[in-house]
């Protein structure tokens, strides 16, 4: 796996060599893209970043892995948690940042000492550039996944989202531009600066299989060769991108790439993939997913909120055998009127397992 | 209102959630009394002190067991037995979920997916994650935190 590689702050080395806005060139150049899900240009992220008038800057390195399903970053964090340190001091160079927080997940807590050790590892290298890294532990909550949310956990509020623009390249923590990159971006740009990477992907890969894990691949495979490195413990019938990702069929032969994915109405996300066999009630998964969403809305916007509410007082009918074919179309609309009205990204993607449930496997929900 | 560099200055122990997050680890849960030491220590009003404690899933403004049991709830837990792995905390703990034990020892919750997926049914047993699940590692579970 190249995420594993010990690079040893040799592409941080390379970087320093350079001017920060050639670093910046050679990211953008490498096309590397956002692995938390929104698959936006790093490179262009990091030159926005720079630009943006304010002389002081920050990163942040998103390690709030909540999508239901991933595991990519644990696995980081795990193995090569100084690939992440160097990353992180490679994008504060580049945008020219003097402050850097980690903001890691509660439930990752066991996580941090490797963190802590690698910074004071590589303490002489960070002083290069006199940055300062700290890390912040989240106390549970998926919504502080959202950059705007994550800004305001640490700001001592509650981390709640809020609508963008201003997006956080021009005005993030405490109103710097900021840039806000995920755990496995992050593992990606010193390899980059190594001349020693590969556009690949960390699938995160469960189910009913006898063999899970996380599995570095490209996009654009088929669905079969991610699936048989599961090694499937019975048929497979369905593919949930993780609970924000919406579910399709299993087809062997679909291509797993961000519109593939998309024009069949589900969304790849962080290439989160969990394997559902024939044995199981996709409604039933439904019902988890809408506890879920229940649970983790942060309340701040009405749809989300209370829309979410009433789905899972529909799936709760429907799991039960007491739904009728209005329950299923007030279902549709729910789904579709949340996705449309909510504040951020979590409300709009919260009914996607719906929307997509309903129309690959709506004759399970009328049983 | 807080914007500034405050936050920078203050390094990431001082901010309200590590120092939340400390006082629970102390004292098990955060009382009344210690949002309140909190806010005179801070400045920071009572009110978004306590806004702040009642939004994280890993806050307790109420009084829990020593030890807190989240069985993980995610689908990939779902679909490889994380209700029977329920079943059988409940059952050996004597407890429904989301109770405390009479001894105080326990509390049994449920939580988000804890990133555990390949080695699911998973649980996080106050800081540590216990994987693969059965009645025989709950057992073990159980008799070490006594």
């Amino acid at each position: 796996m190249q995420v594993t590689k010990k690079t040893e702050f040799k592409g941080f080395e390379k970087a320093v060599n350079l001017k920060p806005e050639e670093v910046i060139q050679v990211v953008k150049k490498s096309g590397l893209k956002g692995r938390g899900g929104a698959n936006f240009s790093t490179g262009l992220k990091w030159e926005f970043t720079r630009k943006s008038p304010n002389p002081t800057k920050v990163v942040i390195c998103n390690a709030d892995e909540g999508e239901p399903g991933t595991f990519k970053d644990k696995l980081i964090l795990t193995e090569n948690p100084s690939i992440v340190i160097e990353g992180i001091a490679i994008a504060a160079y580049a945008i020219g940042a003097k402050f850097a927080y980690i903001y890691l997940r509660a439930e990752y807590e066991y996580l941090k000492e490797n963190l802590e050790k690698a910074i004071e590892e590589y303490k002489a290298e960070l002083d290069k550039i006199e940055l300062n890294i700290d890390i912040v532990m989240g106390a549970g909550a998926y919504i502080c996944g959202d950059e705007t949310a994550i800004m305001n956990s640490i700001q001592e509020l509650r981390g709640e989202p809020h609508a963008k623009p201003p997006y956080p390249v021009e005005s993030g923590l405490c109103n710097y531009p900021t840039t806000i990159n995920n755990v496995a971006t992050l593992a990606n740009v010193p390899l980059i600066m190594l001349d020693e990477w590969d556009d690949l992907r960390l699938y995160s890969l469960s189910g009913n299989l006898d063999s899970p894990g996380v599995y570095e691949m490209p996009l654009g495979i088929t669905t079969k060769e991610l699936i048989e490195k599961g090694t499937p413990k019975e048929e497979i019938k369905a593919l949930f991108f993780g609970c924000a990702g919406g579910c399709l069929p299993y087809d062997p032969e679909m291509k797993l790439d961000v519109e593939s994915v998309n024009e069949k109405g589900a969304m790849l996300g962080s290439c989160t993939v969990i394997a559902i066999g024939k044995s199981q009630s996709i409604p039933k998964i439904c019902k988890n997913i809408a506890e879920f969403f229940v649970h983790e809305s942060c309340g701040k916007c009405t749809p989300c909120r209370e829309g979410n509410f009433r789905v899972l007082e529909i799936i709760n009918k429907i799991v039960e055998n007491k739904a009728d074919e209005d329950d299923l179309n007030a279902l549709e609309d729910l789904a579709i009127f949340i996705n449309k009205t909510s504040l951020c990204g979590l409300g709009q993607a919260s009914n996607t397992h719906i929307k997509t449930a309903l129309k690959y496997f709506r004759e399970e929900f009328t049983k | 209102m807080l914007r500034g560099r405050h936050i920078f200055d203050k390094g990431a122990s001082k901010l309200l959630i590590s120092r939340l997050r400390n006082i629970q680890k102390k004292e098990g849960y955060l009382s009344e009394e210690n949002l309140k030491g909190v806010s005179k220590e801070t400045k920071i009003p009572i009110t978004r002190v306590y806004e702040v404690a009642t939004f994280y899933s890993f806050f307790n403004v109420k009084k829990k067991g020593k030890h807190v049991i989240r069985l993980c709830n995610s689908p990939a837990c779902l679909v490889n037995g994380s209700e029977n792995i329920l079943d059988i905390f409940e059952k050996l703990l004597g407890i429904k979920l989301g109770q405390t034990t009479e001894d105080g020892n326990f509390t049994l919750e449920t939580t988000s997916c804890i990133g555990c997926c390949d080695e699911s049914p998973a649980a996080l047993v106050d800081e540590k994650a216990h994987t693969n699940l059965n009645e025989d590692k709950i057992k073990e579970i159980i008799e070490k935190c006594k």
